[in-house]
């Protein structure tokens, strides 16, 4: 079907996202809590658009709106610039030590209002990805407590957690590293538990926690060769060079 | 006497909260004691709308009505009035409007001018009693429906009665329910919306506890014309009357054949479940509410997709307010073109009112749609407590906007609302007076939304923290014009920005006390003064020595002794020793007491 | 506060007979957590462990769920629990004079509770009684039109028929 992006018409496919066919585009919407396979989560309002459907105007979140026949999308207009502009406003005065944040910050040119900046600094702005990225790859041990602006992330009762298996994904997809991860030459702390640190047999290096292993062992069924990615890698290449060595 | 003698106390909430159920036990012990030829019914009802004066007593057929009931005086209306057929002066309703004492209660001004449609039962029977509601003209829409009509015909009813949703949006009903009906994909599911969450809001609540049975009525005709099998009724944590009634009157309608399989012997299927609300106002947003039976948080989702079409676990819903259920099945017996003759063009029937707040006769009220706002606070609610002056009404709740003086003679319908820039909203009407302050009514407003907002999306959640703070600045004197400015700026990206109906509303309130009020925050800001006297730091109190008669009534109210002067002569307050309790300003006869500016430490 | 926890022992057989009525479905997780709340009067811990159990469900999602209804308690209240409203009505009708008398009477916060354990006091919505505003709710009784005065009165009243039940 056919879908206007900013004057620019465009073939969609059915069941897609605004934002979706946008990035397929390559057309910048900005958006905080979107990552491939985290698709609609409608928490950060950074991907807001104006849409024209018929002859009403109207503003909504890109990352949830289905594309439909005939849509007309603008993505950078005045109002919109100017919402996102407080958007990142309202983030700088929750975190305003956060580097991210602050990139941010002036990116949009915000003027922020310096006699409503938080005094502690909270890192996180609640995009939600550490608790999805959890859910799928992990063990479903972190989550969103509480609600309005008391909302945060934690493990139950903010306790060491049972479930975590100290993977880190929730630290890797997060959009401002808020989430505090310790590592020592033998160990790894992370949501107030310390975890042991497992090392590659061929290289040595530290590169996952022995409860992970423990985890993907029970998923898979099979006992695993304590390898790191990189030489597993490299040991699939030279499988590869070998096997075509004998082609050739 | 004939043998259809009945007294009937009122049980609701609010005659609750007064011992009127001891004061129906008392009745009930005492006519079984006494010697009576023909012995009364006795019942226990819910709420007659006039709370303030309650508990109610009405004693049919001599429609006599007798009001703040004590236990002390039930021997004695059975012994003057049950037995002798005398009435009792004293416990009768006074008219303030008329001043004169009603016998009958449907003669006075509260209810004379009012038409009752959803509240046509409450009052008048006991709502764990199928039996009383099958006695006016109760599951015959039902019975019509199913024997006589095809589910299209029942739409076509609905879309041309023109019923607009009672919660506060006013979507049309027909269309809701058409759409939904034109899906082919089930199981479909049917939701009543009783999570009432507007602060001084109790229609609901009334309707649910006094009589369950049309709602359920309401959702059966519902199932039977779009294709339902299972319903629920979402009911709010704090209402366990409500919640035990609607039990009651589920087990009850089972029983009798109008719930469960073949409903009275048709094809039709359909029962009810009631789910518990857990404490948070954000899940009577229709999609946090499916969320919330679903078993999950209240957050809602972004509604591109309507939940007619997916809905609870992604199938096509409707979800309708209680007092939209209430109104189907009189809709349904009498026919559309009955309802069209109550109310406006476009805005028919009527519409369940809260009147509560600075306003002498404080209860609930059923109009028809376009009533003037200033019959409903003059006639009907007496007009302003001690004559003070009228300032506004906030309608709508914490997504409304407040009305002024100027526009008391707007309509009450949801397009005329519309037009000020107001809101219908669920139904409550919070009438304020002078000594309101409007600052902090929106402050207020922004505290309870802060707490009540899922925190799902940055807007809502960080938006309305930081219009709090700024409001909690100029009330506290700490505000500046520069916050005032910011306050207004931010109100667009929370409206536009938000993901529901909490965040996108959530600025009315500071809107349209800015629009209307704007000289109040000034005051605030420039001046340190609260007109009203509410905001403490912002107050003082000062004796007008010309004006003072020297009586000493604030001399002898004053808690700390801050009140000297002569008798007969003015008076003067210690400014050092006065906590502004404000006591001396409510007492004086004269109205010599005025209220000045505070003293603020920068 | 002092904790309370060791005075409430968590019957867990109790727990599992709360669960057992409802089915090992997680829609009924708030359900499940309104009846503990009912029975021990909060949530203890080892509840909400039996509850994630039952319906197989990761602790966090009922822990999610706890936090987020603030009809759930996670701390132990006191045996008279005040509920003051703070509805729009009793607002403007000075639910700030009856919260004022009882912080000052029990010399507690909202969402605190007394040394002894008798008295804990919360700030509501609306109750639906704006009628008799200001309200306050002691234990599912309602108390409306309240003043300074009576606030005292009532709060007394209570302490004295404890008192004498002991």
């Amino acid at each position: 079907m056919k879908v206007k992006i900013n004057g620019k018409v465009l073939n969609a496919k059915e069941g897609e996202t605004i934002l979706q066919l946008a990035k397929r585009k390559k057309i910048e919407i900005p958006s905080l809590c979107y990552k491939k396979g985290f698709e609609d989560l409608g928490r950060c309002r950074m991907c807001l658009v104006e849409i024209k459907n018929g002859r009403r105007k109207k503003i909504v979140s890109s990352c949830a709106y289905p594309v439909k026949e005939n849509l007309e999308v603008q993505t950078h207009t005045e109002e919109i610039i100017k919402i996102r502009k407080d958007i990142v406003m309202l983030m700088y005065l929750k975190s305003p030590d956060n580097k991210y944040v602050q990139k941010l910050a002036e990116e949009y040119k915000i003027d922020e209002p310096k006699k409503y900046i938080q005094k502690i600094n909270d890192d996180c702005i609640l995009c939600g990805l550490c608790v999805e990225a959890c859910r799928e790859l992990g063990t479903n041990a972190i989550s969103m407590v509480q609600r309005g602006s008391e909302k945060k992330v934690s493990t139950p009762y903010d306790d060491e957690s049972k479930d975590c298996i100290g993977c880190g994904s929730c630290a890797e997809v997060c959009p401002t590293d808020a989430i505090k991860v310790e590592e020592t030459e033998n160990t790894r702390t992370i949501w107030n538990r310390k975890f042991e640190l497992v090392s590659c047999k061929i290289c040595g290096k530290n590169y996952t926690t022995l409860e992970t292993i423990k985890y993907s062992e029970k998923l898979l069924g099979e006992e695993i060769e304590y390898i790191c990615n990189e030489c597993k890698k490299k040991i699939t290449a030279d499988t590869f060079k070998e096997s075509f060595k004998n082609i050739y | 006497m004939s043998s259809n003698r009945k007294i009937l106390v009122c049980c609701g909430t609010g005659c609750l909260a007064n011992n009127s159920y001891q004061v129906y036990e008392k009745f009930k012990s005492l006519t079984k004691e006494k010697e009576i030829t023909v012995k009364p019914l006795v019942k226990p009802t819910g709420c007659n709308g006039l709370c303030e004066k309650g508990p109610v007593v009405k004693i049919l057929p001599d429609d006599i009505s007798y009001f703040k009931v004590k236990v002390e005086d039930v021997e004695e209306i059975i012994e003057k009035t049950i037995i002798k057929g005398k009435i009792i002066d004293r416990l009768l309703y006074f008219d303030t409007n008329t001043k004169t004492k009603i016998t009958d209660h449907r003669n006075a001004t509260f209810y004379k001018n009012q038409h009752k449609i959803a509240l046509r039962n409450i009052g008048e029977i006991d709502p764990s009693k199928i039996e009383d509601y099958i006695e006016r003209d109760g599951y015959e829409a039902l019975k019509k429906v199913l024997f006589n009509f095809k589910p299209e015909k029942v739409l076509d009813m609905v879309e041309e009665s023109y019923l607009r949703g009672r919660g506060g949006a006013g979507f049309p009903t027909g269309i809701k329910w058409k759409t939904c009906a034109s899906y082919d994909n089930f199981p479909k599911y049917v939701i009543c919306n009783g999570d009432e969450g507007d602060p001084g809001a109790f229609m609901d609540r009334s309707i649910m506890e006094g009589d369950p049975n049309t709602v359920i009525e309401g959702m059966i005709i519902c199932a039977y014309a779009v294709g339902s099998n299972q319903g629920y009724l979402y009911i709010r944590d704090e209402y366990e009357l409500a919640r035990k009634n609607m039990q009651i009157a589920i087990d009850s309608a089972r029983e009798h054949g109008y719930l469960g399989k073949n409903i009275l012997g048709s094809s039709l299927n359909f029962d009810l479940e009631i789910v518990r609300g857990g404490g948070a106002f954000v899940c009577g947003e229709s999609s946090a509410l499916m969320a919330s039976i679903q078993g999950k948080v209240g957050e809602p989702r972004a509604k591109y997709i309507r939940s007619v079409e997916k809905g609870l676990w992604e199938q096509p819903t409707i979800l309708n307010n209680v007092e939209t259920w209430a109104n189907i099945p009189p809709i349904l017996l009498k026919g559309p073109n009955w309802f069209k003759k109550i109310g406006v063009k476009d805005n028919y029937g009527t519409k369940v009112f809260s009147l509560v707040g600075k306003v002498k006769n404080t209860g609930l009220v059923e109009v028809p749609m376009g009533s003037s706002l200033r019959n409903l606070v003059f006639e009907i609610g007496g007009g302003i407590i001690n004559d003070k002056e009228f300032k506004a009404v906030q309608t709508g709740g914490p997504s409304g906007g407040c009305i002024p003086k100027e526009h008391l003679d707007v309509n009450l319908d949801f397009d005329s609302l519309d037009d000020i820039g107001s809101m219908m909203g669920s139904g409550g009407v919070i009438v304020m007076d002078e000594n309101t302050c409007m600052v902090e009514v929106a402050r207020y407003y922004m505290e309870f939304l802060s707490e009540e907002s899922c925190g799902k999306c940055t807007t809502c959640r960080e938006g309305i923290k930081l219009m709090l703070d700024i409001l909690t600045n100029i009330t506290e004197g700490k505000g500046t014009k520069e916050d005032l400015d910011l306050l207004i700026d931010i109100c667009h990206t929370v409206e536009k920005g938000s993901l529901c109906g909490l965040g996108q509303t959530a600025p009315n309130p500071v809107k349209t006390t800015i629009e209307f009020f704007k000289d109040e925050y000034l005051e605030h800001i420039e001046n340190h003064r609260c007109p009203a006297g509410v905001c403490k730091n912002l107050t003082s109190y000062h004796i007008n020595q010309d004006e003072c008669i020297g009586c000493g009534i604030c001399a002898k109210k004053c808690p700390v002794d801050a009140i000297s002067g002569e008798p007969k002569k003015a008076h003067k307050i210690d400014q050092n020793s006065c906590i502004t309790c404000g006591e001396c300003y409510e007492n004086c006869p004269v109205d010599a007491i005025k209220i000045g500016g505070g003293i603020v430490e920068s | 506060m002092i904790a309370l926890e060791n005075k409430i022992e968590i019957n867990l057989k109790n727990t599992e007979k709360i669960l057992e009525k409802y089915p090992k479905n997680k829609r009924y997780t708030l359900a499940m957590l309104q009846d503990i709340q009912r029975n021990y009067e909060y949530i203890p811990k080892e509840a909400m462990y039996e509850v994630s159990k039952y319906i197989e469900s990761p602790l966090n999602e009922v822990y999610s769920i706890a936090t987020f209804y603030k009809a759930l308690s996670l701390e132990p209240k006191g045996k008279f629990v005040i509920k003051v409203c703070n509805g729009t009505a009793c607002h403007i009708r000075g639910s700030d004079k009856v919260l004022d008398e009882i912080k000052s009477s029990l010399d507690i916060q909202p969402g605190e509770t007394t040394e002894d354990g008798l008295f804990s006091v919360e700030i509501v919505n609306c109750v639906g009684a704006c009628a008799l505003a200001p309200v306050m709710v002691i234990n599912e009784k309602y108390y409306g039109n309240m003043t300074k005065d009576k606030v005292h009165k009532v709060l007394e009243k209570i302490r004295r028929d404890n008192n004498e039940q002991q």
